[in-house]
């Protein structure tokens, strides 16, 4: 019995990795097949003549090494700027509450953002601001701030007020004891935070669509769909351009591991 | 971060060196806090000489921790204002106060090894490294943390991290130390100890201190003065024997002391120059009479170690019946039912004392105190 749970279990833990690792392997393995390869009947799983023409394509032909930057430029200066302000913000809430302020705060996150399209495209037109890769990040850090604060406010409650009057006692400002030991003690709260806002950032497309009229400003998620065009589409380079779009987020989501794991936890039990 | 804490140092000249005051008295005036409609502080006025060793005691709630952290800074009054050495610091942040504080949950930073726990205020200074490991060293080696340096402080027990926090507040020579309760989370017997070396430490640093508990034997053995509040008011102030053997009011009366004082309601017969209560009557001498007002409703007290207890029927003494006896071990502490009163006694151990045992009593008249019952203000000694 106790053997028959075990394969049972093992089997729906296979049946769930499989689901989900599937659609990687095929993005993966479809970046790297011939065009005729790509969609043989039968499927040809691992024996296929790999090329590496499609990745040549993307980063010499089109430019998505430039989409890649401004993805770079976009999510990481919006996260970082979303990160200040909300970090912030959130403490000041935390520790002197308002719970209009922080409820108003959360409702702009309630709204479905298409609805915000028309009269931020007639502010960006107006600023100037059309097709930019600063429009974009400080789209991306008005976005993910409310998300910040609420975030981090959770963090800087759980922790006790005696730390950082301790600190001040020993001669820091308010803002000092911020720095020097309520911000090292909520690392893992900042790491989740940065990781969410950097995801969303990332991927985002509609703001991106919008914003983005040419090379300049176009991100991958949104130059990844260009390559749906009217007569064609190109299979082979939008999962090369997906691959590369998904390792950094990869690379970071992996290296910050650690840390989301017991950012996502904490608060979760008291302790 | 050596070079941050010095670029920081460079933009806060409002910072005062440690010690950098020499004669360091606190006076507080007419200090007044309210939170909502809830008085914490009323009309709170004292003076703390340079030096001294000050024990704000109360219940929980009277406003003694409200007081220390706006002494402290961290709260700001209402009304009032805090002298310091003189200055008035009423509306200074805590950093410009330069007092050192340890916290009932002793607030280490837990990300810091003990080392740079105490190095904090130092670091904050931007004092160089040397200077900093000398100090460090210098304190931990007068606290007994020397082995203990590289650990964090979740890897200690209570009386060790009880030790680095007092270690991060005498590294440097501040203008005050202030205590909340920091003795309230150790086990009974490493508070004793460490009650003692408190006491032994502020003697020797000789820094202002005041110290905040809502322990009666902690206030009566460490302060050399003692400020008890009830409900935000200031109720009395003095020495802990001077407060302990003449307590201003029913108050003071019953929260110094344990067990605490017993407290028999009655009246003044003037006539039978006799204090009386049902089932009891005490007489009373000339002065006592004189003090008493005759007929008007008046509380007897009488501390246990007063009362006198005798397994023979005497004289004029009080009989009743032993409602409960407890042992301590050095002693025994009797409840006796006597003319509808429980009234607490001490008596030497070797007494045992069944249940419903007769017992007579005698209240030594020397050490009677009498309070005006709708006051509770003391009319006598």
């Amino acid at each position: 019995m106790k053997a028959l749970l075990k394969i049972g279990g093992a089997c729906l833990l296979a049946a769930a990795a499989g689901t989900t690792l599937f659609p990687f392997y095929w993005l993966v393995t479809l970046s790297l097949k011939r065009e005729v390869d790509q969609f043989a009947i039968p499927p040809i799983w691992i024996r296929f003549h790999p090329t590496l023409a499609h990745y040549y394509d993307i980063f010499w032909v089109r430019p998505f090494g430039l989409y890649f930057l401004n993805s770079v430029i976009a999510a990481s200066v919006s996260t970082l700027l979303a990160l200040a302000i909300g970090t912030l913000a959130a403490y000041s809430l935390a520790r002197f509450p308002r719970p209009e302020v922080s409820f108003w705060i959360l409702s702009t996150r309630m709204f479905p953002p298409i609805v915000s399209i028309i009269p931020l495209f007639l502010m960006l037109r107006w600023a100037n601001l059309l097709d930019s890769v600063l429009a974009l990040a400080v789209l991306y850090t008005a976005f993910n701030l409310p998300f910040v604060v609420w975030m981090m406010r959770g963090f800087f409650e759980e922790l006790p007020r005696d730390l950082e009057e301790a600190a001040m006692m020993d001669g820091e400002t308010r803002l000092g004891a911020l720095w020097r030991v309520v911000l090292p003690l909520v690392r893992a709260g900042l790491a989740a935070t940065a990781a969410f806002c950097l995801v969303i950032a990332w991927n985002e497309f509609l703001f991106a669509l919008v914003v983005a009229q040419t090379d300049a400003a176009m991100t991958l998620p949104v130059g990844i769909a260009s390559r749906v065009t009217q007569y064609e589409i190109k299979w082979g380079a939008m999962s090369a351009a997906g691959v590369v779009a998904m390792l950094p987020v990869f690379l970071f989501g992996a290296a910050m591991q650690k840390y989301l794991v017991r950012g996502l936890s904490l608060g979760a039990v008291k302790g | 971060m050596r070079q941050e804490a010095s670029s920081l140092e460079a933009c806060r000249p409002g910072l005062p060196a440690s010690g950098e005051q020499g004669f360091v008295n606190i006076q507080i005036e007419k200090l007044g806090k309210r939170y909502g409609a809830t008085h914490a502080l009323r009309d709170f006025s004292l003076d703390i000489g340079d030096g001294e060793f000050l024990v704000l005691l109360g219940p929980s709630g009277c406003g003694k921790t409200t007081c220390l952290r706006t002494v402290a800074g961290l709260e700001q009054p209402d009304e009032g204002r805090i002298l310091l050495g003189g200055r008035d610091v009423t509306w200074l942040e805590p950093r410009e106060r330069d007092m050192a504080m340890v916290f009932q949950s002793y607030a280490l930073y837990p990300h810091l090894n003990v080392y740079e726990n105490i190095a904090f205020p130092l670091r904050v200074r931007g004092q160089a490294d040397n200077e900093i490991e000398r100090q460090v060293e210098q304190a931990a080696e007068r606290l007994g943390l020397a082995g203990l340096l590289k650990r964090r402080p979740r890897e200690l027990s209570g009386g060790q991290r009880q030790r680095v926090a007092l270690a991060r507040a005498i590294v440097r020579r501040p203008n005050a130390f202030l205590f909340d309760e920091p003795l309230s989370n150790l086990d009974a017997k490493l508070r004793v100890e460490m009650r003692a070396e408190l006491k032994r430490l502020q003697h020797e640093l000789g820094v202002t201190s005041i110290y905040v508990t809502h322990d009666q034997a902690e206030a009566m053995t460490l302060g050399r003065r003692l400020a008890v509040l009830k409900d935000g008011v200031l109720v009395q102030a003095g020495e802990p024997e001077e407060v302990y053997l003449r307590p201003a009011c029913l108050f003071v009366a019953g929260f110094l002391g344990s067990p605490s004082m017993n407290f028999l309601p009655g009246r003044v017969d003037g006539a039978a120059r006799r204090f009386v209560t049902n089932g009891i009557s005490i007489g009373l001498s000339p002065e006592q009479l004189e003090r008493l007002p005759d007929g008007a409703p008046v509380t007897l007290g009488v501390r246990p170690e007063n009362v006198e207890l005798s397994r023979q029927p005497r004289q004029g003494w009080l009989a009743g019946r032993v409602y409960v006896s407890e042992s301590m071990g050095n002693e025994n502490l009797v409840v006796v039912e006597a003319g509808g009163h429980r009234i607490s006694c001490r008596t030497i151990a070797e007494m045992r004392l069944d249940f419903e045992a007769p017992v007579w009593l005698l209240f030594r008249s020397g050490r009677l105190h009498f309070f005006d019952t709708p006051s509770g203000k003391s009319l006598w000694p």
